[in-house]
């Protein structure tokens, strides 16, 4: 047994050890993000003052809107285009669902650096939209379809479906027991979808920085461009901070959802 | 007209009234938007990588019409051939690492995690949920030409002047580990929370030491596991570019870069498509092999 019990030492100190590695930048990051020492990565005083530029620094501050705007949008498309696919696909039969399940599944199989340069090439040579929103968008909401589905999907694996059969024996028609009925079960799926999207497109960096075009600076191509040539500032370090802490938040209300869930 | 086409073609297929081909058509109002948007932003983009890999570039970068492999040529030659090969290494390398340190913590885990387990797995997730490019900034605030090791070795007086710890092949590598050991991680942990303990005591009273325990019993009933999180970390790891970009430089390149060098760059774009169905085809190759031999669910299962 005395082995074992030093396998055990030795298997708790790699864990400790590889935890820590996973979070010292993390919470170097967040540490430094309160020390005054403007170089960032030295502690002198407590303060909160590279929060307050954070907050007046206009270059941040429309990133960030650019950000939660195009999440925004590719959240609603997406939840919206992955509902109706995921009742689609567990409703009917039809020829070609089981090619339509694998395809869908695409966009988030392939690397990312594919996805996106393969969009830059479609966008700019061969159907000629401008990069802008527009451009973002469809590419985000691309990489994202695939969620929304899944996570309804196996949520509707779960609903008792009699109720809309109830629903349309008592005489409600199509759109009403969609909205009171089929909506309303799915919810709890629906909004998990939408809180694993939102950060999903928020972060997104590689298919942003191609399909975006020069002008629409997310907060990661705002971040990425500093870091670029080595800047280490305690603005980022705020920023950094934001973002770690952002998922926090998401994994959180995710939780609590899939709680009421099983209700 | 086409849409005319479609539904006579159907209906003299199916032989039935036009209210039971409406009725077998039911599913369209909700697969049909999904259809068109794969087929306009998911299928043709690639189709047209794969078009445009094969076709000239002309010297002010427009392309030509004309069929080459050339592109592919070059992709497998000489300095670049090297960088594709390097690709693999660094993608293996990173997924036997992931595997040696991530199975033991899944395991350590589902040991001695106890009521903990849950909150110990959300610290495991949680980096995956950050935007990575903060977590590679953040590992630079630590290995960094100005970061946290080198001041402190510094104003130790150990050394004199910062090491240079990163643009390297380890330091490239050591990014990628840090990055996707998380997806590692959790499908070795469900695999392993799923055994049933039974299984590995009957071995114990049939008296297994707990090295041939592991060996011959947790070890092959983990398979799934260790089959999926080598998947996920694989995979995108042949098409990283971020992680060598920040921690590699200039001297440490992988495929993704390449496409980046080609599209964004120099404007190549033949040969950053010839780059890009190479990953892709890889890719898919892998996620083939993995259904064939994993059975139907097996990709679902894993994503």
């Amino acid at each position: 047994m005395k082995s074992s019990g030093r396998s055990t030492i030795t298997l708790t100190v790699l864990t400790v050890l590889v935890y820590m590695i996973m979070w010292a930048p993390a919470i170097v990051l967040i540490v430094f993000s309160f020390s005054s020492n403007k170089y960032g990565i030295s502690w002198e005083n407590f303060t909160t003052r590279w929060y307050f530029e954070l907050l007046s620094n206009v270059g941040v501050r429309k990133a960030l809107a650019r950000s939660v705007f195009i999440a925004l949008v590719t959240v609603v498309i997406a939840t919206v285009t992955g509902t109706l696919t995921a009742y689609g696909l567990y409703k009917f039969k039809f020829r070609g669902k089981g090619t339509l399940r694998t395809v869908i599944l695409l966009p988030i199989i392939i690397p990312y650096i594919v996805t996106a340069g393969s969009l830059l090439v479609y966008f700019t040579r061969v159907i000629h939209i401008p990069l802008g929103y527009i451009t973002v968008i469809i590419a985000h909401v691309s990489f994202s379809i695939p969620l929304s589905v899944f996570v309804v999907l196996g949520r509707m694996q779960r609903i008792n479906w009699t109720l809309e059969e109830a629903s349309m024996d008592l005489g409600a028609n199509k759109l009403t027991t969609w909205r009171k009925i089929t909506i309303p079960l799915l919810l709890p799926a629906i909004i998990a979808s939408a809180v694993l999207i939102f950060p999903w497109s928020f972060n997104d960096f590689t298919v942003t920085y191609f399909t975006a075009g020069v002008g629409i600076t997310t907060l990661p191509i705002y971040v990425f461009s500093q870091i670029r040539f080595g800047t280490i500032g305690p603005v980022i370090n705020t920023i950094g901070t934001i973002f770690i802490l952002l998922p926090v938040i998401g994994l959180l209300l995710m939780n609590f959802f899939q709680k009421k869930e099983m209700l | 007209m086409q849409l005319n086409n479609f539904i006579e073609k159907n209906k003299k297929r199916s032989g039935k009234g036009p209210k039971k081909f409406l009725a077998a058509q039911a599913h369209l109002p909700y697969v049909g938007p999904i259809s068109i948007w794969i087929i306009l932003f998911v299928i043709a983009p690639l189709g047209v990588v794969l078009y445009f890999s094969f076709l000239t570039r002309s010297p002010v970068g427009k392309i030509i019409n004309i069929f080459t492999l050339e592109n592919y040529q070059n992709f497998f030659q000489g300095k670049y051939g090297i960088i594709f090969l390097k690709t693999l290494l660094y993608s293996f390398e990173t997924n036997i690492l992931c595997l040696f340190l991530g199975y033991p913590i899944a395991y350590w885990i589902v040991k001695y995690g106890g009521r903990w387990k849950t909150t110990l797995i959300f610290f495991v997730i949680l980096p995956s949920w950050t935007c990575y490019l903060i977590r590679l900034y953040a590992l630079k605030t630590i290995v960094g030409r100005a970061g946290l090791i080198n001041s402190l070795l510094l104003n130790l007086n150990l050394i004199s002047s910062p090491l240079e710890i990163l643009y390297n092949p380890y330091a490239v590598v050591f990014g990628l580990v840090y990055t996707w050991l998380p997806f590692m991680i959790l499908p070795v942990y469900a695999s392993l929370e799923g055994l049933d303990p039974s299984i590995s005591e009957a071995s114990v009273d049939l008296g297994a030491t707990p090295f041939q325990r592991f060996f011959t019993v947790t070890l092959p009933l983990t398979k799934g596991g260790i089959i999926a999180g080598s998947i996920l970390v694989f995979i995108p790891t042949l098409g990283e570019w971020l992680v060598p970009m920040l921690l590699g430089g200039a001297k440490v390149m992988m495929a993704g870069n390449l496409v980046y060098h080609y599209f964004v760059i120099i404007g190549n774009v033949p040969a950053g498509c010839s780059v890009a169905t190479v990953l892709t085809s890889l890719v898919l190759l892998i996620i083939y092999l993995s259904i064939k031999f994993g059975g139907e669910g097996a990709l679902e299962r894993i994503v």
